[in-house]
């Protein structure tokens, strides 16, 4: 599994896309993305994120990144979608950071 | 050596910093300074958590909410930091606090600690990408992390940003 995360629109679509060399309907049966909305639901993260790991690619959104929030729940959402991250980047077999649409390859590329 | 850690909100950076804390420090007494102060549930949860991570590791755990040149560590230790977010809150906006001199009590401690430990770690906040759309005392704590962070940057020998457990060095490298 190729784990793919970096800012809001940074371009990780794209670069997942071109990482598998598919068109949109292969992407969507192989990929899984904007994960960092499901933990709501989830209660086992782990698990979770077992489960996911059985996509080609999984994209998930970084929201961590700000002040921390006023409020609870939102702060709870943060800190769930950021432990599925390291659950998932532990998981897979490469990560790629995307930043204004580049993949810099932090985990299992050959310099990373 | 001093090695700065930075990262995310629930990124993995205090599972990295005591890795690498514990692999540089052998023998040497590690202590862990404690900057969260146990108000309320959700910190008592944090801080048990924490607890449970550093458990087996054989630290000896300093709390500190203000005045890091008073932390009583002895002389060669190995040392973790955690975190300068919270020890900034705490100068900054605690009536025990230095207030306006809130960023020379920490780098003033900083340096007295690198004095004073073999080995130190310091953890840190990534908290400047949510926007610019701030009230006046977020901004001014912002400002003087990010002062503080960039400081102890100069004053590290290794800085690094931990996104998922995985870190990425911009000064330095992984201690070995």
């Amino acid at each position: 599994m190729i784990f793919v995360f970096g800012p809001l629109w940074s371009g990780k679509r794209t670069v997942a896309k071109a990482l598998l060399g598919c068109d949109d309907a292969e992407f969507a049966r192989r990929a899984a993305w904007d994960v960092q909305e499901l933990v709501h639901d989830e209660v086992d993260l782990e698990e979770f994120a077992n489960r996911l790991s059985a996509h080609d690619v999984v994209i998930a959104t970084e929201i961590g990144g700000g002040i921390v929030p006023i409020d609870a729940a939102e702060r709870a959402m943060r800190e769930r979608a950021g432990r599925l991250n390291c659950l998932l980047a532990a998981r897979a077999d490469k990560v790629v950071r995307v930043f204004c649409g580049i993949g810099q390859v932090i985990k299992g590329g050959e310099n990373a | 050596m001093t090695t700065l850690v930075i990262g995310d909100a629930a990124s993995g950076k205090s599972a990295y910093a005591e890795r690498i804390l514990c692999k540089q420090s052998g023998d040497l007494p590690r202590f862990y300074i404690a900057t969260m102060q146990p108000f309320g549930e959700e910190a008592e949860r944090r801080i048990a958590r924490h607890r449970d991570m550093r458990r087996e590791k054989n630290f000896n755990t300093i709390e500190c909410y203000v005045n890091l040149s008073g932390a009583d560590v002895t002389q060669n230790s190995a040392l973790l930091l955690e975190d300068i977010g919270n020890l900034c809150a705490n100068e900054l906006f605690s009536p025990s606090g230095s207030g306006e001199n809130a960023a020379e009590a920490i780098l003033h401690g900083i340096e007295r600690l690198q004095a004073r430990c073999q080995t130190l770690v310091i953890v840190s906040n990534e908290v400047f990408c949510g926007g610019t759309d701030y009230t006046g005392e977020t901004m001014r704590y912002l400002s003087i992390l990010s002062y503080v962070n960039r400081k102890i940057a100069t004053l590290a020998d290794n800085v690094c940003e931990v996104c998922c457990g995985i870190a990425s060095f911009y000064k330095g490298r992984e201690p070995r």
